[in-house]
């Protein structure tokens, strides 16, 4: 068996396996076992994570025998191809293993099937429970097609379905109108941002041509033209697309200005919040801009943008998680915050740094939700649990409590933890980033700020362990009333009854399943920081080179072939290195000494009445009530204002006269079918009488073909018809009467010409096209020459024309790029019928037209008379050697 | 063409045109059924201008002697009653339209008609006792109805049949005994009828009360 | 004669007919009368086809034809006849116009 060839196909079978495995729980879910649902939901997704850890050691394999640049691909099948122009775009249905979606699978299958065995216990009692896998499984299957996808269209079909997979499953408990309204809101807000990935695909396949990641990446180092819409000059190509598709990002990835959605997308339950809106699909954003980093590279304009916008969006939402009181919530603006730090790193250019974070951030927040998950399962708390009614829980559920804490630690980056590594190299491409930019104050700005926003991170973290599992269980003594929704099925919260009532006086601990998975990722979030040696060694002095990769990078070594890095130069960077970790660790200790004060040593508590800044942080600096007073009412009243134009003008006015039109047509229509047989006889007469004279008149129909200077003409043939040709036109019969004669053949001399024509051999639309020229100037427009016809755009932009003077064509080619005879034409040609002239991209050929006409007679007497003109190409009057030379070699033969 | 034959066309195509024109106008169906026997005796002499003697006679002998006895027939039969009362033309609109019609197409049939032509053909430069020489007449006419046109020549004889059978169904009207049979039955499906109204009432009348409570 | 009598004339005379049955057709309402309007403009067609034939001698088709339009024609008048007679039963009167229940 070849080892190759397996691989491939077990690339299909990694996107198959959850998509057979929503379709059959999808489908026979419901009548099924719920070991059964159980069964194919998790298996399907195990066995996706088996043939991904084997593809990826495979992977692993090839890197060592052929290089970095290696991967394992699977062309499925043609989907379809675009025509843009002359040139086809095949859009083939191709997955590709490559070091970057290798990573990415191995995050999205490892995790999903964590998070999927959790659910088994978490959603154990929801009625629902055959649904939850169904789109759970789907969700993998669309979250692999966005990875695996080798194209645009193929990334964005995985785009949409893990946007609509989210949507799904924000409205799981759909009952509860609330959180039904959650996932429409993260649906539309993703919208406006699909529209810019939209866009941004659209601006790459007219600049490069091409809809593959590999073609767009070859080409990035072309984007720097300028590009058009229309003819206004957007910026380089490059920064258009790069800012649309970050549009669909900050979307996709929940950042400033469409961050508003994730915080509400908790409202799904909390195995979706772990994979979707913390560990998987929010990060696809990050994979976009990796997967086309050299194109992203090419625009510094862009990654500014991008760098500001991730560090304010780490910031503001760091902010706001500092005084929210719900787990999910402030975890839920902690991801906002942490997808910050990432895309700040893709806007410094550390690329690596950024998938790195994604890569730490899945395993220690995926831990943090399962936690709070198991925290709420625990205690039984609906929809989300609020910090005032906990405490004191480290004793009654252990295994989450020492879970719960490695994740803080290394969400905080406390050294030697995951997050330490990844945070370090955020914070050391921001210094680097200073000798990216001109501008190097922006990479200060960047790094100020995601210090700041570190220090908070570690702040909230520790206030919400520190509540959570310190301190007295503060919810023990609340109403004995929480006892009756320990019955199954009680996860469903009552519609607008959301968890204000007391927990369950007795935590109880989690099952095998729960517990087990979170030891896994607590383990997972203390090491899986050691794939990147790098700044320890560094700050250790110490130089050892693991696994051939260079100083211990073995990350940045494995993307190499996939992602391009800023490569900082020069003196000093070795210092700098230092200013990060120093930064990081500082923000860390400074953090978590601040909330262990407050929330341990003082036992503080959330104040119940926020004032001031506080309250404006509490009410998540009024972003949602800002769009609902702008973006909201404003498309409120647009629709106020266009149902108003539906209603009067369309219906109003325009509806009733076609109504009106209608009824007049009908009411003349029905007039002859009055009942009076008189009438219809007389209608029947006129019909008779048309059908009459059509028969008792002939009918000529005469069309000319041209081949050179010879002209057949044909005519329609009738009942008795005999022709008589005048074929010059020169008012005098040329031939007899005769049956037969219903085609002619002349050749045409220069006499017989009665004008001139230009034909257009293939324009842009490749469609040949013919204008007569009379006594006006013909201006040739950039519709029929195309851009880029101007010799020299500075010198002036007047289009060529054509003009006729006796009995010459006068061409004036102004400030256009002309070629007439093989040479460059002068400023003035004098053209005659049958020479050539290149205008811009078009060929312009002059003609002659010349002109036949021909009666008709049938038997009753009945003579018709028509006339036609045709234009004919003669041979060219003078022919010079350039000219000759020009020709292609068959007429060059003949000569 | 011979002179004798133009001026029969001449004098054929005046009579045939005046008694069309009395066919249309005239008051009385006698007068017009007098008019038409003009116009049909006129159309036969210009058949024989045309070379058809065979066609000339069946004209006189099918049209002459057979269709417009029957409308004499059927005129006095009727009586004075068949001759409509005054204004018997329609309305001036009408009547004003309806003669616009009929003459542009006429005139314009006419116009365009009138210059057809085609060459003429000496019939009796035939050989004697040719089968051309025979054109038009019994033998000619005669041997072709009854060789290339004999299924269609079948076909009118049960078209005959068939109109003449109609034709007594059409006219014949009912015996006594069958229209006493009809008034009956008409008297029994009213009386059902009525029935069936009575019942619908009474039922639409029970209906609104129960819904009154 | 300054007239050459050609197949123009006889096809002008046959439209003429034909016109004047049309328009007779048109105009009156007494059945009768339209009923010979009806045979004035079977005439003028017989006229044009015996005419054709006159011109293109090779066979008889046009004859025949015509042969077969007045045996038509002789039908056509019997069963017309007959309606008259019906129409006159039922509503004492030959005029056409008050056999409109086709319009109600």
């Amino acid at each position: 068996m070849d080892f190759a060839n397996i691989a491939d196909k077990a690339l299909l079978w990694i996107v198959l396996l959850p998509l057979f495995g929503a379709v059959i729980n999808g489908v026979f879910g419901r009548f099924a076992d719920k070991s059964m649902v159980t069964l194919v939901g998790v298996g399907s997704v195990a066995g996706a994570f088996v043939l991904s850890l084997f593809s990826f050691f495979h992977l692993v394999g090839l890197k060592g025998a052929l290089g970095d640049d290696v991967a394992i691909t699977n062309e499925v099948y043609h989907w379809f191809s675009l025509y843009l122009g002359s040139s086809e775009i095949p859009i083939n249905v191709t997955f590709v293993f490559d070091s970057l979606s290798g990573i990415m699978a191995m995050v999205v299958t490892g995790i999903g099937l964590l998070i999927h065995i959790y659910s088994i216990e978490y959603m154990a009692d929801d009625p629902g429970y055959a649904r939850f896998f169904t789109y759970l499984n789907l969700f993998m299957a669309s979250m692999l097609i966005l990875i695996f996808g080798s194209s645009m269209p193929v990334m964005f079909v995985g785009w949409e379905g893990v946007g609509l997979c989210s949507y799904l499953l924000i409205g799981f408990w759909y009952e509860n109108g609330s959180y039904a309204a959650a996932g429409k809101k993260a649906f539309i807000v993703n919208r406006i941002g699909d529209f810019g990935v939209l866009l941004g695909m659209f601006v790459l396949m007219m600049a490069t041509r091409s809809l593959e990641f590999d073609d767009i990446n070859a080409a990035a180092s072309s984007l720097g033209t300028p590009f058009y819409f229309g003819t206004f000059e957007l910026g380089a190509t490059a920064t258009v697309a790069s800012l649309l598709l970050f549009l669909g990002c900050t979307g996709k990835s929940a950042q400033i200005p469409l961050f508003v959605w994730l915080p509400d997308a908790m409202a799904g339950p909390t195995p979706v919040s772990a994979l979707i809106h913390a560990a998987t699909m929010v990060t696809s954003g990050v994979y976009l801009a990796c997967r086309l980093s050299p194109v992203f590279m090419e625009s510094a304009t862009a990654m500014a943008v991008i760098a500001v916008v991730g560090a304010l969006t780490a910031l503001v939402a760091a902010s706001i998680a500092l005084v929210q009181n719900q787990m999910k919530r402030i975890l839920a603006y902690s991801t906002v915050s942490q997808l910050g730090f990432m895309f700040a790193a893709v806007g410094t250019g550390a690329f690596t740094a950024g998938i790195f974070h994604v890569y730490t951030h899945a395993f220690f927040k995926a831990c943090l939700f399962l936690g709070a998950g198991a925290v709420m399962h625990a205690v039984h708390a609906h929809g989300d649990a609020d910090v005032r009614k906990l405490g004191g829980l480290r004793t009654k559920l252990p295994v989450i409590h020492w879970t719960f804490l490695v994740s803080c630690l290394a969400i905080s980056g406390f050294p030697l933890f995951s997050g330490w590594f990844s945070k370090d190299e955020i914070l050391l491409g921001a210094i680097n980033a200073t000798m990216f930019w001109e501008q190097a104050w922006l990479g200060w700005l960047v790094y100020v700020i995601l210090v700041a926003a570190a220090t908070m991170t570690a702040f909230y973290m520790f206030r919400l362990y520190f509540l959570v599992f310190w301190g007295t269980y503060r919810s023990a003594k609340v109403e004995v009333e929480a006892e009756e929704d320990s019955s199954p099925g009680a996860s469903i919260p009552p519609p607008g009854h959301e968890d204000d009532h007391g927990y369950d006086p007795n935590p109880h601990r989690p099952h095998a399943a729960i517990a087990g998975v979170l030891s896994v990722l607590g383990v997972g979030a203390i090491v899986a920081g050691t794939v990147n040696l790098e700044p320890l060694l560094h700050l250790l002095h110490v130089h050892v080179d693991i696994a051939g990769a260079e100083n211990g990078n073995i990350w940045g070594t494995w993307l190499s072939g996939t992602v391009v890095h800023f490569v900082p130069a020069g003196e000093g960077v070795g210092a700098l290195s230092y200013l990060a970790a120093v930064g990081g660790t500082l923000a860390t200790a400074t953090g978590i000494g601040l909330a262990y004060v407050w929330y341990f040593k003082e036992g503080r508590m959330p104040m119940a009445q926020v004032t001031g800044f506080a309250k404006v942080l509490m009410n998540k600096w009024y972003v949602d009530e800002f769009y609902d007073a702008t973006i909201v009412r404003g498309s409120k009243a647009l629709a106020v204002f266009a149902a108003a134009i539906d209603k009067y003008l369309i219906d109003g006015i325009l509806a009733r006269a076609s109504a009106l039109g209608v009824s007049l047509i009908s009411w003349l229509a029905t007039r002859p079918q009055n009942g009076v047989m008189h009438s219809y006889a007389a209608l029947m007469v006129v019909g008779l009488a048309v059908i009459g004279w059509w028969f008792t008149h002939p009918h000529t129909n005469l069309d000319g073909v041209a081949t050179r200077s010879d002209v057949t003409w044909t005519t329609g043939r009738g009942l008795g018809y005999e022709y008589r040709w005048d074929i010059d036109d020169d008012g005098e019969a040329d031939t007899e009467w005769s049956a037969e004669g219903n085609s002619a053949s002349h050749t045409y001399g220069h006499d017989d010409w009665v004008g001139y024509a230009l034909i257009f051999d293939g324009n842009r639309t490749g469609e040949s096209e013919e204008i007569f020229l009379d006594d006006s100037v013909v201006v040739l427009t950039e519709s029929d020459i195309g851009r880029g016809w101007e010799a020299d755009p500075e010198a002036g932009t007047t289009p060529p024309s054509f003009r006729v003077d006796e009995d010459e064509i006068v061409f004036l080619k102004n400030d256009a790029r002309a070629r007439v005879r093989g040479g460059d034409a002068e400023v003035e040609e004098r053209l005659h019928p049958g020479d050539t002239v290149q205008v811009g991209s078009l060929n312009v050929r002059i003609g002659a037209v010349v002109r036949a006409s021909l009666e008709v007679r049938n038997s009753f007497g009945n003579v018709a008379r028509d006339t036609s003109e045709v234009v004919i190409q003669p041979a060219p009057r003078t022919r010079e050697v350039a000219a000759l030379e020009a020709v292609p070699a068959t007429q060059g033969g003949a000569r | 063409m011979s002179t004798g034959g133009d001026f029969l066309f001449i004098v054929s195509s005046m009579f045939a045109l005046g008694g069309a024109v009395g066919t249309v106008l005239a008051k009385s169906p006698l007068r017009a059924a007098m008019s038409l026997l003009l116009t049909i005796i006129s159309l036969a002499g210009i058949f024989l201008t045309l070379h058809a003697h065979l066609l000339a006679a069946i004209q006189l002998i099918v049209y002459a002697g057979a269709v417009v006895v029957l409308f004499v027939f059927v005129i006095m039969l009727l009586g004075p009653e068949s001759t409509t009362p005054a204004g018997e033309f329609r309305g001036l609109m009408t009547r004003t339209a309806s003669a616009a019609i009929a003459a542009i197409v006429t005139g314009g049939m006419a116009f365009s008609l009138v210059r057809t032509s085609m060459p003429y053909v000496n019939i009796h430069q035939c050989p004697e006792g040719a089968e051309c020489g025979q054109f038009g007449g019994v033998v000619g006419l005669g041997s072709e109805l009854y060789s290339n046109s004999v299924v269609p020549f079948e076909l009118i004889s049960v078209l005959l049949t068939v109109a003449i059978v109609g034709s007594i169904a059409i006219a014949r009207g009912r015996t006594q005994a069958e229209a006493k049979e009809v008034r009956e039955r008409r008297a029994a499906r009213a009386a059902g009828d009525a029935d069936q109204a009575a019942r619908e009432a009474k039922l639409t009348a029970e209906v609104s009360a129960h819904g009154g409570h | 004669m300054g007239i050459e009598i050609g197949l123009g004339e006889y096809l002008a005379l046959a439209s003429v007919i034909f016109g004047i049955g049309a328009m007779g057709f048109l105009t009156r309402r007494n059945m009768l009368i339209q009923l010979m309007s009806i045979e004035l403009m079977l005439n003028s067609v017989n006229v044009m086809l015996v005419a054709f034939n006159r011109y293109m001698p090779e066979n008889h088709t046009g004859q025949i034809f015509a042969f077969f339009v007045i045996a038509v024609a002789a039908a056509e008048a019997a069963v017309g006849l007959a309606i008259v007679i019906s129409l006159f039963r039922l509503k004492q009167t030959v005029e056409t116009d008050k056999a409109d229940a086709l319009r109600h």
